[in-house]
């Protein structure tokens, strides 16, 4: 590859960042026309900057989209709908969010208004808690850079927990776990459809012999429910939201307690929830 | 979401004229892609007028593809990211004032696809973007999560766009030597 300019190099690191302007993009685009070598740089950008997607929102566009695509490539006729594993059929609630379709024409206008509405907020929701993510991310590579303010004290570590299979989430509900008014000890995800759960460890360590546990408290429920020794090894296998319902989970407290070394042998919380928080709904179904 | 390796045969299928590939490539990028560009344009109607271009060009432009220099996914997203941003730019009425509250009530909400194993280069990336000053972090993420201009950007860090300019050079140039580009 020829040597570039200082400033050629800044051009094509912008263009993959996003920040050019219009003429600057069209610029940027003419040479990459003429120019093998300089595409080829752009490429490298756009791909070594591309992973940050892997920390993306995922939202399901509307079916429509998939007939346009179609017809705009001279696709030969519709298939039969595909069935991924991992890709299951937008849930049910897609439909409740239009009822009125059939009924009244000008509440339809004003339903989607209202979802495509909330469904902005909740995409700006999770582009920038993404981007939020991204820096406690960089403070879990790279503690020792950051200034004190920044820093994390203790390491920080992700911990999955997940039932075997895990298809794509049609609606998710977050909870940051932390002390009032404190900075974030411990992230909380539930899948809508799977109820799956995931915790992610954020800035929070158990002293030696003792371990967290995560906890339901509903009032639904008579007492709490142990949801299991969090943060403890990597990667555990335990299912346990299944057994509650949607509304349980949704409107429930989340709270983390300090236990012995394996958790309360009998089922009850040793001390005061150190951390709490509540879920809250970051991509609608639809 | 398919693992890379199978997007990679299905996107040799698509070079070829496959539609059923297509049809399974579709499926298996399309929320993602979605995300991506409706993230940067905040509007629907925008973003699937952008998703349905990126899809045709995938289309027309699968045989391009080098699974030697990026995976398919980011591939795919860079093309609709890089339509993303050229209509957001083209379209000035939509500014960094038009949605205050939404931004105030998305400050503090974290991502929920935290799960998702970070890969070796995502670490990689992390660890040169720490490195910059804490500021300049926040900048260039904001600047590829959000696809703000410039202006944007100066708006939000009470900045004059020139010292942005600066800034976001500076910041590029550091990250290009921190991976080794």
């Amino acid at each position: 590859m020829m040597a570039y300019s200082e400033d050629h190099i800044a051009l094509a690191a912008e263009y993959a960042l996003g920040t050019l302007d219009s003429d600057e993009r069209a610029q940027v685009e003419t040479m990459m026309s003429v120019d093998k070598d300089f595409t080829a740089m752009v490429e490298a950008w756009e791909h070594k900057l591309g992973v940050l997607n892997q920390m993306d929102g995922s939202v399901e566009p509307r079916p429509e989209v998939w007939d346009k695509i179609r017809t705009a490539v001279g696709l030969s006729e519709p298939q039969a709908p595909l069935v991924l594993p991992d890709a299951p059929q937008p849930p049910v609630a897609h439909e409740v969010s239009e009822p009125a379709a059939v009924v009244d024409t000008s509440n339809v206008i004003r339903l989607s208004a209202q979802a495509r509405r909330w469904r902005n907020v909740a995409t700006l929701t999770t582009a920038i808690a993404a981007a939020l993510v991204a820096m406690i991310a960089v403070g879990v590579y790279q503690p020792d850079l950051l200034p004190n303010g920044v820093r994390p004290k203790p390491r920080t570590q992700v911990v999955e927990v997940k039932t075997p299979s895990a298809p794509t989430p049609s609606s998710q509900y977050v909870a940051v776990l932390q002390k009032e008014g404190g900075s974030p000890a411990f992230i909380l995800t539930v899948d809508g459809a799977t109820k799956n759960f995931w915790v992610r460890k954020v800035d929070a360590s158990a002293e030696p012999g003792k371990s967290f546990e995560l906890w339901l408290i509903s009032d639904k429920l008579q007492r709490p429910r142990s949801l299991g020794v969090i943060g403890g090894g990597d990667f555990t296998a335990r299912p346990v939201l299944a057994s509650y319902d949607t509304d349980t989970i949704n409107s429930a407290t989340y709270a983390v307690t300090i236990e012995q070394a394996d958790g309360s042998p009998d089922g009850v919380p040793h001390s005061a929830p150190v951390f709490t928080g509540k879920l809250i709904e970051t991509v609608p179904p639809r | 979401m398919l693992t890379p390796a199978e997007l990679v045969w299905l996107l040799a299928a698509v070079a070829k004229g496959d539609e059923a590939a297509f049809e399974r490539l579709y499926a298996a990028t399309r929320a993602k892609l979605f995300g991506v560009v409706l993230r940067i344009l905040r509007r629907e109607d925008l973003a699937e007028e952008v998703i349905q271009e990126a899809y045709i060009k995938i289309w027309n432009r699968a045989g391009q593809f080098n699974p030697g220099l990026s995976s398919p996914i980011t591939w795919m997203a860079s093309i609709a990211r890089n339509r993303a941003i050229d209509v957001v730019r083209k379209r000035t009425e939509l500014s960094i004032e038009e949605e205050p509250t939404a931004i105030e009530v998305a400050a503090d909400s974290p991502d929920p696809l935290t799960r998702r194993e970070m890969t070796e280069e995502l670490k990689r990336l992390l660890e040169c973007v720490g490195r910059l000053e804490p500021d300049r972090q926040k900048l260039v993420l904001l600047a590829y999560y959000n696809g703000w201009s410039r202006e944007q950007l100066a708006a939000k860090f009470e900045t004059p766009v020139n010292t942005v300019k600066t800034w976001l050079r500076r910041s590029m140039m550091d990250i290009r030597e921190c991976l080794g580009l």
